[in-house]
């Protein structure tokens, strides 16, 4: 059944990727219970009951248990679905795009066993990945003396192992069906973060809890296997499904004629061509998309800039004054919790509507939004000429590699304004909705920072992309600088022998005065200006230096 | 631009990729109003350097202008005279050719529209579908209207007939004829010989990195080699053959014998007829492949250490 050349390709393809992930997890884990190790945990084992299940930290929590609750919890669970909805969305609906199906399909095999070859490939990579965080999270403990107590990790890795392959298999079967790769990883990626927040969010309001269980984030720690070992009944509810999409993508791959690399219509082009609509989408999506190279980089990913700010403004902005409301009166007993503890959680203060914004907008969503969109634009404009091999033509028109950096980043300065003025627009509005009272330039000073703050790592993909001219390097290049700056000003603060080295990243930079208080702080505003001056500076001169890369 | 100023020009023009030699001490001239075939089997470096001439990557050493002007330092006043189709064409698959040759228009600037339509009509290209959604050959015409449409003074072009249907690539071949006609100068890469044949005034052949030889097209023809098959009543010996000054690349199965000829048949004819009993002969112009063939093997000792560098096939593992 299983076609051993298709297996070995497809890890051969994908084992650098989970390789560099296992590694990076590892030190990411040993990283995590160095800095837990070293702190006063008594702000964490004094907390109260409801408070501390909210944060997913088991009783009597020690250095180990927490570290786990980060790095399994958050961290690995992320990455290892991730990776797999990569694998799961390449299999099929990859190949189709690149052309590449055919010819494997044209050896004399059938379908079903290219696409059975491929989901064993995800299942044993993924098990690979799961091994090395085991690994680490049994012997990191004993390489740092620190205590582990009672925690179950074979457990916690059982439903990590489960929950990234759901998803791998949610993406390969929305792939084989549509043969769209990127609506395959898109579906999968899209389940997971509303599922991950709304297993974050709904249980603060009582009316709500019982939801969650139509999230399949739920049946990954909803059931706290950390503490409570294997749930065997969500295991069932998660590798069900899971089997299911296969066997969803099984019957799919089987029935459906294949795609060749041809690009199709889109919605916009359909639209485009009705009477009733031509008019506005010509406008939209006509000859003005080609009249300057920042104008094509603009409207190259109009769609997930809109998707990304309509998601700031609605979901982020306008929709977290009345959640706050609601739930006012629940989270008011936060208020008498040491900063330390709030600070972890994000950098705020839950019981004021300010820390409750602060935590559930600006710390995390709005700059991972702001980068979403600035690296895509960012490492695509030039990396993206590069790959795709298009960069050699546009050069020999009359314009200058200079001009060229400097019309991206203006394309990617636009994209970071008009998401951070969404969240803008819909933090005042929700504000105004729920009468909550945000002071105005508060919010308005946040929004800038958190704009500059997204720009940085942008601007960092679109020098390394300059630098490079790899969309590899820009786009994970720049994704691991921004989880190790997170973690980083996350953690080391909360040391004493390390708490000064928190001003060497940008993150410091963006809330530490706690602008939604306190209003603009100018200086930290022009660091980080400075920083996305320097990082443009940089991939100016790296770009006209370079030999341009063929493919 | 008089006559007299040179299209293209490379001194000493080198790249090394690490420790491949992709192009070694190049020096060419070409003329404005002539199209200059650049010849040279897949691999041979004339893709790497189009792409150094173009300021795409940077020579190791060396120099190259176009039009008099230095391909670096002055590479944006050159951008504003040359059209350009790159090898292996690549282009915005998601943008439809109207919307492409928009877009390259505006950053060119001062492109006619009349040119363009007067383009597609004459390849037939279809500028109202996604470029991605084209099969290559028609892919194929996008790329060359992009280059053509501006009219510019230097047309570098890598494999441009690359996809074409023989019609269309006649047509295209009379396109490059009457643009070096207008006194524009034409720089084409080919590896396919006998479409250099029908438009090159002169052409100069690749190797390894090595330029091999610059001869025009009519000088080529002239080594006057022909390709000769005899037929015998009975067996010959390919040493016979080999013993008559002027013949190569001899090859005989049993009672047939193919060779290259370039002396005096009755010579040949003579030899054979004394020794065999001759019964047929065909005799036909060698094509620019053979002459190709030929040379590779006149210059082989000369680039003898780049093969070695390069480990590519030795010339003498090429056989007619």
């Amino acid at each position: 059944m299983l076609l051993q050349s298709v297996f070995t390709k497809t890890i051969r393809d994908r084992w650098l990727g989970m390789t560099i992930a296992s590694v990076t997890l590892v030190l990411f884990m040993l990283y995590a219970m160095a800095v837990y190790s070293d702190i006063d945990l008594s702000i964490y084992t004094n907390l109260p009951e409801g408070i501390r299940e909210l944060m997913g930290i088991p009783e009597g929590a020690d250095a180990a248990s927490l570290s786990y609750n980060v790095m399994l919890g958050f961290v690995g669970a992320i990455t290892l679905a991730g990776l797999a909805v990569s694998q799961g969305s390449a299999s099929i609906a990859g190949e189709e795009r690149s052309g590449t199906l055919g010819i494997l399909l044209a050896n004399r095999k059938s379908r079903t066993r290219v696409l059975v070859s491929k989901m064993a490939a995800m299942v044993a990579l993924t098990l690979v990945g799961a091994l090395a965080l085991l690994a680490a999270s049994h012997l990191v403990p004993i390489v740092l003396a620190v205590e582990i107590g009672e925690t179950h990790i074979n457990a916690m890795m059982v439903h990590l192992v489960v929950n990234a392959l759901f998803y791998g298999f949610l993406a390969m079967a929305v792939g084989a069906w549509t043969g769209n790769r990127s609506m395959a990883s898109g579906v999968a990626v899209g389940v997971m973060i509303v599922s991950f927040f709304a297993v974050g969010l709904l249980p603060l309001v009582e009316s709500l809890a019982d939801l969650v269980r139509v999230f399949p984030w739920y049946y990954y720690d909803g059931s706290e296997p950390l503490i409570n070992g294997v749930d065997w009944r969500h295991i069932a509810v998660l590798g069900g499904a899971g089997g299911l999409f296969s066997a969803f993508a099984l019957v799919g791959v089987n029935r459906r004629d294949l795609r060749g690399p041809a690009v199709g219509d889109t919605l916009l082009d359909r639209l485009g061509a009705h009477p009733l609509t031509d008019q506005i989408f010509d406008r939209l999506a006509g000859n003005t998309r080609v009249a300057r190279p920042w104008v094509k980089t603009f409207s190259d990913h109009q769609g997930l800039l809109i998707i990304t700010a309509v998601t700031m403004f609605g979901m982020m902005g306008l929709l977290m004054g009345p959640m706050y409301a609601a739930i006012e009166a629940d989270v008011a007993a936060l208020s008498e919790f040491p900063e330390e503890v709030l600070a972890l959680a994000g950098g705020g203060d839950f019981s004021t509507p300010e820390g409750f914004y602060e935590i559930e907008t600006f710390s995390l969503m709005a700059p991972v939004a702001i980068m979403i969109v600035t690296i895509v634009a960012g490492a695509g404009g030039l990396a993206g000429e590069e790959s795709r091999r298009t960069m050699g033509l546009l050069l020999a028109n009359p314009i200058r590699r200079s001009r060229l950096v400097l019309e991206q980043a203006l394309a990617m300065t636009l994209y970071a304004m008009i998401v951070g003025a969404a969240t803008f627009v819909g933090v005042v509005g929700g504000s105004v909705i729920a009468g909550i009272g945000l002071s105005v330039a508060g919010v308005a000073a946040t929004s800038v920072l958190v704009t500059l703050f997204g720009l940085v790592f942008g601007m960092l993909a679109l020098a390394v992309s300059a630098a490079t001219g790899r969309m590899a390097a820009a786009v994970y290049g720049t994704i691991g600088v921004a989880l190790a700056t997170h973690l980083v000003n996350s953690f080391l603060p909360l040391t004493d022998r390390f708490s000064g080295w928190a001003r060497w990243t940008p993150n410091h930079y963006y809330l530490t005065s706690d602008p939604l208080v306190n209003g603009m702080p100018w200086g930290d505003a022009a660091v980080l200006a400075a920083i996305v001056a320097a990082l443009l500076g940089a991939a100016v001169v790296l770009f006209e230096r370079r030999d341009i890369r063929q493919g | 631009m008089t006559e007299s100023t040179a299209a293209i020009r490379t001194e000493g023009l080198t790249k090394h990729y690490g420790d491949v030699k992709a192009l070694v001490d190049l020096n060419l001239e070409t003329r404005l109003g002539e199209v200059y075939g650049f010849l040279g089997p897949n691999g041979s470096g004339k893709t790497t350097m189009i792409r150094t001439i173009l300021d795409e990557i940077r020579p190791t050493a060396g120099t190259a202008s176009i039009l008099g002007l230095d391909s670096h330092r002055q590479v944006q006043e050159i951008r504003q005279h040359i059209g350009y189709v790159p090898g292996d064409l690549a282009l915005y698959p998601k943008l439809t050719g109207h919307d492409l040759l928009t877009y390259f228009a505006n950053l060119r600037g001062g492109v006619d529209w009349s040119n363009v339509r007067a383009l597609s009509d004459r390849l037939d290209a279809d500028l109202t579908k996604k470029v991605g959604d084209l099969s290559s050959g028609n892919r194929q015409k996008i790329g060359l209207i992009q280059a053509f449409m501006s009219r510019p003074d230097v047309l570098i072009m890598d494999e441009p007939s690359a996809g074409l249907d023989p019609l269309m690539q006649r047509e295209f071949q009379a396109m490059v004829r009457e643009f070096a006609a207008e006194g524009r100068g034409v720089f084409l890469s080919s590896h396919t010989l006998s479409e250099v044949q029908r438009v090159a005034d002169r052409v100069a052949i690749i190797r390894r990195g090595h330029l091999v030889a610059v001869e025009a097209l009519e000088a080529l023809r002239s080594k006057a080699m022909r390709r000769v098959v005899l037929e015998f009543a009975g067996p010959i010996e390919a040493s016979v053959l080999e013993a008559v000054e002027g013949v190569r690349d001899v090859s005989v199965d049993n009672r047939r014998a193919e060779l290259s000829f370039d002396g005096k048949m009755a010579v040949l004819l003579r030899a054979v007829a004394e020794r065999y009993d001759l019964v047929d002969v065909n005799t036909r112009e060698a094509d620019l492949e053979e002459i190709f063939l030929t040379y590779y093997r006149d210059e082989s000792s000369e680039s003898r250490e780049a093969d070695d560098a390069t480990g590519s096939p030795s010339p003498d593992e090429v056989t007619v």
